[in-house]
C-alpha cells in the first residue's frame, strides 16, 4: 500500500505570535517551525501501517518555500520513505484551494492508494485543504479519522463521532483527515535524523493552480490583554467561598 | 568561521530537547525518589539511538560525531544528571574505549548491542588507592594459558552495577609504569570471578548507579585483551577520557543554561518590595555573569569536539573545557540558588537537586587539579 501524507509547516506551538506592522501577517523572524500537530498524527497513523506491513510505502508532500524542506526532513527522520516539495514562485502565499489544486496535480502522478492530511492546520485552523483536495481529486473523504486498518475489501477507517467511533470502509482511494489519537506521534530516531539529512528531496513546480476563491486576510490583532484576576486574601474562608460562588454565578456565569 | 551548531545537527538537538522536555523532565522527581531510571524509558532511549551517538553507522551508531554527541549531551543536561551520567559513562568512556582501542572483530562483536542500548557499558579504572594517579593501579592481570586472570577491586564505577560489558584497566607489568604496563580487558557480566560489590550511596546523581567491581581470579579470554595488544591500555584510557571530559562539559553547559532560564523566569515572577526582583542590579549581575560564562564554556565545548571530529588531538582543550565548565557550573548553580532564595533550597525545587549534582563535576573524570596539571604540563613542555 502506498500512503501519502500532505503536511504543512507551521510556527511551533510554543511560539509567541506577534502581529507584524502590516497588520495582516505575523512576525516570522526567529520563529521555530514545525510540522502541524494533526499532520504529525497523520504521519504516525501511516507509519503504524508500515510497522505492521513492511511493504507499505509512506511518502510526504508539502507545498511551500525552501524552509518547508525542514518539515519534510523531520517526517523522513520519523520514518517516512520519501518526500516531495511542491515549490516555486508564489508557493508560500497560495490560498487553500490553490494548495489543494497544487497537491492534486502532484498526486495525479504519484498515485498513492490513500492520502492523509491533518484535520486542520494549527496556525489558521481552516480545515480546508483536506476536503478541497478530495473534491479536486474526485475521491471520497472521511474526516476526524483516528485509526485505519487494511481489510479484505479495502481499508477500514475509524472515524470519531460524539461519544464513540464509527467504522467506515473505503474500497479504493480516499482522502482521510486525521484527528488526534491516543498514540502520540513518535520521536524521530537519531539515526533516522542523520539518514534524512542525506536524502534527496525532489522538487516539483507549482502547477495546475487555480484558486477561484480569493481569501484575503483583512486584519490580524492580538487578543485583548487579560484583566487582572481577583484574589481573596486573608479573612474568613467561608465568606470568601460565598463571594466566589456569587461571582462565578453572576459575573462569570459559569454556574 | 561559524560557531553555531551546524545545520545538520539542529534537528538532532531539537529532537533531544523535545524528548528531554516531553519524557524525562516529567519523571525527574520519580527518578530522584526511586533512585532509578524506569526500564521503559531506557528501552525507549535505546530505540531512538541515544546510546550510540558518536559512533559510525557501520557499528549501529548514529554517526553524529563527537560534536553531535556533545550537542545531544548539552540537551540531556537540562534534566536529572542521572541521564547524562548513564549515557556519558556508557558512550564516551565505556563503548568509546572499545571503539578507540578495540580490534575490528571486537568492535563488530560488542558495539552493535552497545550502540542500540541493548547492553550497557562501563569504564573501570579507579581503585581504592589509585585515583588521579592512574599509573599506580593495583588490579593485576596475569597470563595463564589461553586466558588472563584478573585480581583486584575497582571502585566508583559509573554504570558498574548495571553494566553488561566493562572495560577494565589492569596492570600486566608494574615495572613498566602506565605506558606499557597497563592493559585494557573487555569483561562481560557473568564471567567467572567477576562480581558487583557495594553499590554507592551518593550526595547527588540519584538514579545513576555507581559501585564497586570485584575481580577474584576472574578469567578473561585472550581474545578480550582490548586491541589484542598487551600494555596499550593507558593510551586508550586517555583517548576515551578526552571525549569523556568534553562531553561532561557539554552536560554542564546544558544544565547551567537550563538553570539560568529558571532563574530568569523566577526573577521576573518573584515580587518583593512591590517589584520583580529582576529589576535589582544585584540579581541582574548574577544573571549576566552566568550568561557570559555559559557562552564561553559552550564555545569551548564546540571547539574541542569539532577538533576531535577533524582528527586533531585535543587533550589539552579537553582538560581546559572540563575544568572551566565544571567550575562554571558550580558558580552558576550557586547564583541560581541565591536568586531562588528559600525556594531553591527546598527538595521540590530542581535547583536543590542540581546543586548536589553539580558538585561531582569538579571531581570525576579527573579532578580540577588533575586538569590543571595536564594543561601546565603542556605549557611547560617546550
Amino acid at each position: 500500500m502506498r500512503l501519502l501524507i500532505c503536511i504543512k509547516q507551521v510556527p511551533d506551538s510554543t511560539t509567541r505570535v506577534k502581529v507584524a506592522p502590516d497588520g495582516t501577517s505575523i512576525v516570522t523572524d526567529g520563529i521555530t517551525w514545525s510540522i502541524s500537530p494533526y499532520d504529525e498524527y497523520a504521519i504516525e497513523l501511516a507509519l503504524e501501517q508500515k510497522d505492521n506491513a513492511a511493504d507499505t510505502v509512506v511518502s510526504v508532500i508539502s507545498v511551500g518555500g525552501p524552509r518547508t524542506k525542514d518539515a519534510l526532513r523531520q517526517a523522513l527522520a520519523m520514518g517516512c520513505d520519501d518526500a516531495t516539495l511542491v515549490t516555486g514562485e508564489g508557493a508560500d502565499t497560495l490560498g487553500p484551494l490553490g494548495i489543494a489544486n497544487a497537491l492534486k496535480s502532484a498526486i495525479d502522478e504519484l498515485k498513492p492508494d490513500l492520502v492523509l492530511c491533518g484535520k486542520q492546520a494549527s496556525d489558521d485552523d481552516q480545515g480546508f485543504v483536506g476536503p478541497a483536495l478530495a473534491e479536486a481529486l474526485g475521491w471520497p473523504h472521511v474526516a476526524v479519522v483516528t485509526k485505519v486498518a487494511p481489510s479484505a475489501a479495502g481499508t477500514e477507517i475509524w472515524k470519531e463521532v460524539e461519544g464513540g467511533h464509527e467504522v467506515w470502509k473505503a474500497s479504493g482511494a480516499a482522502v482521510l483527515t486525521v484527528q488526534k489519537s491516543e498514540k502520540e506521534p513518535r520521536y524521530p530516531s537519531l539515526p533516522g535524523i542523520m539518514k534524512a539529512k542525506k536524502k534527496e528531496i525532489p522538487e516539483r513546480p507549482v502547477t495546475g493552480v487555480e484558486d477561484p476563491v480569493t481569501i484575503e486576510i483583512v486584519k490580524l490583532e492580538p487578543p485583548p490583554a487579560r484583566g487582572g484576576g481577583k484574589i481573596f486574601k486573608d479573612g474568613d474562608v467561608k465568606a470568601h467561598a460565598a463571594a466566589l460562588a456569587t461571582l462565578l454565578r453572576d459575573e462569570a456565569k459559569v454556574l | 568561521m561559524d560557531f553555531d551548531v551546524p545545520e545538520e545537527l539542529l534537528l538532532l538537538k531539537r529532537t533531544v530537547r523535545e524528548f528531554v522536555e516531553g519524557r524525562l523532565q516529567p519523571i525527574e522527581k520519580q527518578v530522584e525518589d526511586d533512585d532509578k531510571i524506569p526500564d521503559a524509558i531506557l528501552k525507549e532511549m535505546g530505540a531512538l539511538g541515544f546510546f550510540g551517538l558518536p559512533f559510525p553507522e557501520e557499528y549501529g551508531g548514529v554517526g553524529a560525531g563527537d560534536l553531535g554527541y556533545c550537542v545531544a549531551l548539552e540537551e540531556f543536561g537540562r534534566t536529572s544528571a542521572a541521564f547524562s551520567n548513564l549515557i556519558g559513562a556508557h558512550t564516551a568512556i565505556g563503548s568509546m574505549s572499545i571503539y578507540l582501542g578495540g580490534t575490528e572483530a571486537q568492535k563488530k562483536q560488542y558495539l552493535p548491542d552497545l550502540t542500540a542500548g541493548k547492553k550497557i557499558a562501563a569504564f573501570s579504572l579507579t581503585e581504592p588507592s589509585s585515583g588521579s594517579d592512574a599509573a599506580s593501579i593495583q588490579t593485576s592481570a596475569k597470563k595463564q594459558g589461553d586466558r588472563w586472570i584478573l585480581n583486584g577491586t575497582k571502585i566508583w564505577v559509573t554504570n558498574g552495577p548495571i553494566a553488561d560489558v566493562v572495560v577494565v584497566y589492569a596492570a600486566n607489568d608494574r615495572t613498566l609504569g602506565a605506558r606499557g604496563g597497563i592493559t585494557a580487558f573487555i569483561v562481560e557480566k557473568g564471567y567467572t570471578g567477576f562480581r558487583v560489590g557495594k553499590v554507592d550511596d551518593k550526595m547527588g546523581l540519584r538514579g545513576s548507579y555507581t559501585g564497586e567491581l570485584v575481580f577474584e581470579d576472574c578469567e578473561v579470554p585472550e581474545e578480550n585483551v582490548l586491541g589484542g595488544t598487551v600494555g596499550s591500555g593507558f593510551r586508550t584510557a586517555l583517548g576515551a577520557l578526552d571525549i569523556g571530559r568534553i562531553s561532561l562539559a557539554a552536560g554542564a553547559v546544558g544544565s547551567s543554561q537550563h538553570l539560568l532560564e529558571l532563574a530568569i523566569a523566577h526573577s521576573k515572577r518573584r515580587v518583593q518590595f512591590g517589584k520583580p526582583i529582576a529589576v535589582n542590579q544585584a540579581i541582574q549581575w548574577m544573571l549576566a555573569d552566568s550568561a557570559v560564562e555559559i557562552h564561553a564554556a559552550r564555545l569551548m565545548v564546540y571547539d574541542a569536539a569539532a577538533k576531535m571530529d577533524r582528527g586533531t588531538r585535543a587533550s589539552t582543550e579537553a582538560a581546559m573545557v572540563k575544568v572551566f565548565a565544571s567550575e562554571m557550573a558550580g558558580r552558576v548553580v550557586d547564583r541560581v540558588m541565591q536568586i531562588h532564595g528559600g525556594m531553591g533550597y527546598m527538595k521540590e525545587s530542581p535547583v536543590e537537586r542540581a546543586y548536589r549534582d553539580a558538585r561531582i563535576l569538579r571531581i570525576y573524570e579527573g579532578t580540577s587539579e588533575v586538569q590543571r596539571m595536564i594543561i601546565a604540563e603542556e605549557l611547560l613542555k617546550a
